[in-house]
């Protein structure tokens, strides 16, 4: 008897883990399957005539270079815009606050905003700054609706960076007689800047492959801005595009591989600043 | 920190001003060296083509073209946002009155199209648009294999769609259950791939992926069209508010001259509006 | 440094949350930090008050804005004719967007149904049962699977998935099936993530002492884990809803956007996401107000997940 609940303990536990390892075999290869894909019918767009040079024609032939200063151009200005803003909230969130409804209020109102469908959030950018305050199509609407989606996101990563500072650090400067600000800003955030920066770095990697939210702030005209109040299509609108139209498929491939690296780009050079830091901070 | 934050505030503040101010200046009408061109995306190859071309031949201007739609294009240039409106569809009975001058610049023939594979050649303009409004959803109702019809439609924003309801369904509603695409090229690659689907696109865009039906016995030719015959065609226009301004007449005749009708238009599939036309 | 020495009892940490700076809280008599100093430290906590306090302001932005476009329709047809009514045929007049709740709920239940067991499958697997070059592995795949814009994930959809789709099941291969098979890998980072960090919180204590009791690795995992983690796990799930019932780049591309409710599996259906994205184009007047009032809706509902998220936490901590 007890050898038979043996087995079938046994048997269950094998199944069970042989289960467990097949939902990781899938996710792994979901993840597999969607970048060889795109690899394989992307790369053989990647030339450098494609990378700088300009669209033309009735297909949209030739590069796609404008829509890549878009990106670049729409994505470094919203981490400017957010950043500072994103690092004083968490600032005091995680220094000065007090718990209460305020900071309950703040907390709420901060998963809010990153729970926002990015769809509303375009709205949100045509009606506010589009078309409210006037700005018309412009790099600089997109960049302030981006930076209400990023915000959230490198508020709570700076603030989990803030208080993963020692408290023993602190006590040292403030027994040695610095005010309040002097410790967060010569001790506490230096100590936390490559967390901070890897949360920044990883929230523009979002930005840079959001497609609703800019198409209704930035427009959808070909165009390399220069102004931020030129207009302006950035990578995921051109490759929405070329996928509707589903004329020029290997432009749309070649567009999807170069985001896809894009955002890739990001998502390592964050690892890499969180691992080099780490062992900086081993002693 | 905080002198960063004062900066991108004043950054802002700054480039908002100047924008404003650059509005002013626009509307104070200094010599037009930008124009704007919105409307159909079954117009927006010719008309970027032709947008690259004439600022090949003249530096200084330079034409921006947008494909969002007949209606969006032909409401921006009613509500000046754009200078020209380029449309796929004729103007709607409450549009008539608002002012737009109309400058046809091709014709084009809507074909339907099927899968290679579907047996089906022909069908009359009825048994089309019972199909597409749904009182056929067999392809046996009309000599095919008995399968359900795999019906594609085009979004409401397509000019294509409205000429083709008007054309052939006579203002009859659409079967709501249609697929409804936001693209020519994903119409026609629908139908490529699926065996029992049935659609429509602007004659330019059929390729040997698909097969396009011959309407009422007569088969969609550039011939065909340019003389009449085959049933289902229409103008694309561009439309001005009131009589173009100098630089959009630029433009329109450059887009009416021999060089982008019979290279341009032909190579998008159209019919060129003046030679052989009627 | 400071101009005057202030004077706090040494050792005694400046707690986040009590009186700023260590000024007076050791008396008078000693001096204090000069008045210079004091006020900009007043004036420094402000500003970071009001930087906290823009994620506030950019909430009630957002209601404002889109609510102030989108609450004519609200006015002119009636909430409930509005969120009731079964006719999305706004060329006529018809603004009821009950046909577009439903379908976006049946889109979001199915992706959860598929996702949510893969997802929280992965995480135990990264949790409990990968070794440490395993998890190396893994973990950064499903990060990265997080990192793929959405407008990516559609685009495969359009010309991978339905295509194969089509093929297989016949039709045309939009509709719910291929929108639940997009929508779960898309949904499966954020439920594994916040569902592994809710496993690792559980103390290995627990663990051992399962296993020294005899129970195996499932046993444990099934039986003792996953109910320990429930909170989290649950939290996760309903952050999962949410990202799916908002999603529209990669719902547009594969859901075939008719506006009824689809009999069956594979016939196209429009949702609250896909249909302001497809309309937004052209619309004018009424139907455009009416996009803006299912934005509104969008919003609340992904805020009504929140609060839930909110609820769920409070519950399962007083219940312990």
């Amino acid at each position: 008897m007890q050898s038979r609940e043996r087995i079938s303990k046994t048997l269950t536990n094998t199944l069970a883990l042989g289960v467990i390892w097949l939902a990781a075999i899938v996710t792994v290869g979901a993840l597999g399957t969607i970048l060889l894909y795109i690899i394989v019918n992307g790369i053989g767009q990647l030339t450098p005539a494609f990378i700088f040079g300009w669209p033309h024609g009735v297909n949209m032939e030739g590069g796609i270079w404008p829509t890549i200063q878009s990106t670049l151009y729409v994505t470094t200005l919203a981490m400017l815009i957010t950043t500072p803003v994103a690092i004083l909230a968490a600032v005091y969130l995680a220094e000065y606050a007090v718990q209460g409804r305020l900071v309950s209020t703040i907390r709420f109102a901060a998963d809010s905003l990153a729970s926002v469908p990015s769809i509303v959030m375009g709205l949100f950018g045509l009606a506010a700054f589009v078309e409210g305050i006037g700005m018309g199509f412009s790099v600089i609407a997109a960049a302030l609706a981006l930076s209400f989606l990023m915000l959230p996101i490198v508020m709570r990563t700076t603030e989990e960076a803030i208080r993963a500072v020692p408290k023993y650090i602190r006590w040292g400067s403030y027994g040695l007689g610095a005010t309040k600000w002097q410790t967060v800003s010569r001790i506490v955030l230096p100590s936390a800047t490559p967390r901070i920066v890897t949360g920044v770095i990883l929230s523009a990697g979002r930005a840079a492959g959001e497609t609703a939210v800019v198409i209704y702030t930035m427009g959808t005209m070909i165009n390399a801005p220069v102004l931020p109040t030129q207009p302006g299509r950035v990578m995921p609108v051109h490759l929405m595009l070329l996928a509707q139209e589903g004329i020029n498929l290997p432009a749309a491939f070649g567009t999807a591989l170069l985001l896809v690296l894009m955002v890739l780009g990001f998502n390592l050079t964050a690892r890499y600043i969180v691992r080099r830091s780490n062992k900086g901070m081993q002693r | 920190m905080t002198h960063r934050r004062l900066a991108a505030v004043l950054l802002v503040a700054v480039l908002a001003i100047s924008h404003l101010t650059g509005c002013v200046g626009k509307a104070t009408g200094a010599a037009q060296t930008e124009l704007t061109v919105t409307g159909s995306t079954t117009i927006l190859p010719i008309a970027e083509v032709a947008a690259d071309m004439f600022h090949a031949q003249h530096p200084d201007l330079r034409v921006l073209v947008a494909g969002v739609g007949s209606s969006a294009g032909i409401e921006s240039v009613v509500n000046g946002t754009s200078d020209i409106g380029t449309s796929s569809r004729d103007l709607k009975p409450e549009e008539k009155s608002l002012g737009l001058v109309d400058t046809p610049i091709a014709f084009d023939a809507i074909a339907v199209i099927v899968n290679p594979s579907n047996p089906v050649k022909s069908l009359t303009t009825s048994q089309v648009a019972q199909i597409f409004e749904g009182t056929i959803s067999n392809w046996k109702g009309v000599g095919g294999p008995d399968l359900p019809i795999g019906l594609v439609n085009r979004d409401e924003a397509s000019g294509t769609r409205e000429a083709f309801s008007k054309i052939v369904l006579n203002g009859g509603a659409f079967d709501p259950k249609a697929a409804v695409l936001p693209g020519t090229g994903q119409v026609r690659s629908v139908v490529a791939v699926s065996p029992t689907a049935v659609g429509y696109i602007s004659l330019g865009f059929v390729d040997a992926s698909v097969k396009a039906l011959t309407i009422d016995g007569v088969a969609p030719t550039e011939k065909s069209v340019a003389d009449g015959s085959y049933p289902i065609s229409r103008v694309l226009h561009f439309f001005t508010k009131g009589q173009p301004n100098p630089l959009s007449k630029r433009y329109i005749d450059f887009v009416l001259s021999d060089a982008i009708q019979q290279d341009v238009v032909r190579a998008a599939g159209f019919t060129p509006i003046k030679k052989g036309a009627k | 440094m400071t101009d005057s020495l202030p004077a706090p009892s040494v050792g005694e940490p400046v707690e986040p949350g009590r009186q700023e700076t260590p000024t007076g809280s050791a008396g008078e008599g000693l001096s204090t930090i000069s008045r210079a100093t004091y006020v900009r430290e007043a004036v420094l906590r402000n500003l970071f008050l009001v930087c906290a306090c823009v994620a506030v302001a950019g909430v009630a932005l957002i209601f404002l804005f889109v609510g102030w476009r989108g609450y004519p329709i609200f006015a002119k047809v009636g909430i409930g004719a509005f969120l009731g009514g079964g006719v999305w045929h706004p060329t006529q007049g018809d603004f009821g967007i009950l046909t577009l709740i439903v379908n976006s709920l049946l889109a979001t239940v199915g992706a959860l149904v598929l996702g949510a067991p893969l997802a929280v499958g992965t995480a135990v697997f990264l949790s409990e049962v990968a070794g440490p070059r395993v998890r190396e592995l893994v973990r950064p795949a499903v990060e990265l699977l997080a990192g793929i814009p959405s407008v990516v994930y559609g685009f495969f959809g359009l010309v991978l998935l339905r295509p194969i789709v089509a093929k297989v099941f016949g039709g045309l291969g939009f509709g719910l099936f291929t929108v639940w098979v997009i929508l779960a890998v898309m949904i499966v980072p954020t439920i594994a993530a916040i569902s592994e960090d809710a496993l690792r919180s559980v103390p290995d204590g627990i663990r051992e002492a399962s296993y020294a009791m005899g129970a195996t690795k499932w046993q444990t995992i099934w039986r003792v884990l996953l109910p320990a983690a429930k909170i989290g796990i649950i939290d996760a799930i309903i952050l999962g809803m949410g990202r799916a019932i908002g999603e529209t780049m990669a719902v547009v591309m594969v859901a075939g956007n008719a506006p009824v409710i689809p009999n069956g599996i594979f016939a196209p259906f429009l949702t609250l996401t896909t249909v302001i994205v497809m309309d937004m184009p052209y619309a004018a007047g009424d139907h455009r107000t009416a996009l803006f009032g299912v934005a509104i809706v969008l919003f609340i509902i992904s805020m009504i997940f929140v609060a839930s998220i909110r609820l769920v936490s409070r519950l399962g901590r007083e219940v312990g």
